[in-house]
């Protein structure tokens, strides 16, 4: 068969396929559904039919393999190329999103990605927690370790936010409003939780940085004001919001320890393979990451710097977040019984 | 090895289709554009949100953080899969797969965005792209997205019409591609090389009038099946 032939024979399928095609895309475009095609007798063409999309694809998938074997003239193979790359886009596009996607992700997908990851969550929970710890006994012993994480002014500025005059807890007399101190908290730790991550990529040496430099943060801060007398304030201040927004850190840095460990030992795949794969699992965590910020920064914003609720108020609350936390990280989403699992797997 | 950047991407149906990574210039260049609009959007979300107080600076912070983080997502999200500056240079973020850039690789590729940034000014990321040939950064490897140009680029027309003649040789598979080739070639060559190109296939064109071109143009067509004046 010659070109010539070929191109006359097939022409017809192309032609359709092209048209199926701008009309799928428009369909999916609603803005430019009437601007086009508006004077085309056609205009009112029967609804797209999908099963014969599958088929013209399959059809050009095959003349574009016979074109190239054949060596045929290459604005035909570029022609039939181009037709059979937009009809794998259209094909093969996920389309699975929406309300239904998120609701699975919430109450299935996020948690069992998490617990899929336990022994990454262990190892961040102690990059974490142990530099947290030496740090706050080291200046609970000795309020003057501070000035080795921070100057004078700041340490100044932490025993104002706590103090007994303070108007609302947890920050300095020149920030405002709830809502200011909402979007601050969250630009700032959505920030270091996607740090704690995106480290991961640096063979994990990121993420332990980032881990072990908030936990000595923290752990001064708290026992900085511990020391100076300011722990009820304090830990009531921190107790709610900190279910949600230390456990998030912990969990980004998780995911940063996955992508560092996937790039140090692939196993049986290529680096970049194991890179992949790593990034494809701990994205799921990374999405609940950025929902329990968003929850911590409301709550730190409303709730934890209202001095009106008596702290016993507040630790009562905050208790029962962080059993929520725990529970719902150790527990939901998990398959019902045997069956079920099987189903899931 | 071939000079050209083409990424081969395999469709389930065994199809190779080929794909134009773009390279650090024109996507350094997009970038500075869509700083540009960022910062654009922060000022004027800046003027609107600055009479409001408290609740203005909040908006104004998550509107930041929104900016920093997930303009490109979105905008990756759309049916253009592009940024503005992206779509300005003709560039598309697309799955190494050839497919639509899905939300999860979109977000994946962003957040990373902090480890191509490092230790300043996209240094990982600018080095990872000069070292592979698909031109991906940290975030696209991990990721598995690829930045290529939206549209290819017709190297190749139809074929000019000259009369049909047939070669005085047989011609092997490799030289009728080559032939064919040159001539879909021809709208785009000046008619000088054009014509010494085809100075170079004299032993295929018979002796008949006309300039080497022509002749050459009518082996072409003969080739993708023409006979005589007209139809195929």
């Amino acid at each position: 068969m010659t070109p010539l032939q070929f191109e006359s024979q097939y022409a017809p399928f192309w032609q359709e396929l092209e048209l199926a095609l701008d009309r799928a895309e428009k369909k999916a475009l609603p803005k430019k559904k009437n601007e086009p095609k508006a004077g085309n007798p056609q205009a009112k063409p029967p609804p797209l039919d999908g099963a014969r999309l599958a088929e013209l694809y399959r059809r050009s998938c095959e003349h574009l393999a016979l074109a190239q074997a054949r060596a045929y003239p290459i604005h035909l193979t570029q022609r039939l190329e181009s037709l059979t790359q937009r009809a794998h886009r259209l094909i093969y596009r996920r389309h699975d999103y929406g309300l239904a996607r998120l609701k699975q992700l919430v109450l299935v997908d996020f948690p069992q990605s998490v617990r899929a990851h336990r022994w990454y969550l262990l190892a961040a929970t102690l990059l974490f927690a142990v530099p947290m710890l030496a740090a706050g006994w080291a200046t609970w012993r000795d309020p003057g370790f501070i000035l080795h994480l921070a100057d004078a002014q700041q340490a100044q500025e932490f025993d104002n936010m706590y103090d007994e005059g303070a108007r609302a807890l947890g920050r300095s007399r020149d920030a405002s409003t709830d809502w200011q101190m909402f979007g601050f908290y969250v630009m700032h730790n959505i920030g270091i939780g996607f740090q704690c991550f995106a480290g991961g990529l640096f063979a994990g040496i990121g993420s332990v940085f980032f881990l072990v430099f908030n936990g000595v943060q923290i752990g001064g801060v708290a026992g900085y004001l511990t020391a100076r007398g300011h722990s009820e304030n304090f830990y009531s201040f921190v107790v709610t919001h900190g279910a949600f927004e230390l456990t998030a850190i912990v969990l980004a840095g998780a995911a940063g320890l996955r992508l560092g460990h996937a790039l140090l030992a692939p196993g049986r795949h290529t680096r970049l393979e194991a890179l992949k794969r790593a990034a494809r699992d701990t994205i799921v965590v990374v999405y609940g990451v950025i929902g329990m910020l968003l929850v911590a920064a409301a709550i730190e914003a409303f709730w934890s710097s209202a001095r009106w609720i008596a702290p016993g108020v507040k630790y009562g609350v905050g208790g029962a977040c962080w059993l929520l936390v725990i529970a719902y990280l150790g527990w939901q989403g998990r398959p019902r019984t045997a069956e079920g699992a099987a189903d899931a797997g | 090895m071939s000079l050209d950047t083409l990424y081969t991407a395999e469709t389930p149906e065994g199809i190779a289709l080929s794909l134009r990574p773009a390279g650090v210039v024109p996507r350094v260049l997009a970038y500075g554009i869509d700083l540009g609009v960022r910062l654009g959007i922060y000022l004027a979300a800046t003027l609107l949100a600055l009479p409001f107080g408290g609740m203005g600076r909040a908006l104004l912070l998550v509107t930041y953080f929104l900016l920093e983080w997930f303009y490109p997502v979105i905008f990756e999200l759309t049916r253009a899969g592009a940024t503005p500056g992206k779509r300005i240079f003709g560039l598309q973020v697309v799955m190494d797969s050839g497919l639509p850039v899905t939300p999860a690789a979109a977000l994946t590729r962003n957040l990373l965005r902090t480890a191509d940034f490092f230790p300043f000014l996209y240094a990982f990321g600018a080095v990872s792209m000069l070292l592979r040939r698909d031109f991906k950064r940290l975030g696209d490897l991990a990721a598995g997205t690829l930045v290529v140009y939206s549209d290819n680029v017709a190297l190749h027309g139809e074929l000019p019409s000259a009369a049909a003649t047939a070669p005085a040789r047989a011609l092997v598979p490799r030289e009728q591609a080559a032939i064919v080739a040159w001539a879909g070639r021809a709208s785009r060559l000046t008619p000088a090389r054009l014509d010494e190109l085809a100075e170079l296939a004299r032993s295929v064109t018979p002796a008949q009038p006309g300039d080497a071109t022509q002749r050459l143009l009518g082996v072409a067509q003969w080739l993708v099946g023409r006979r005589g004046g007209g139809s195929p």
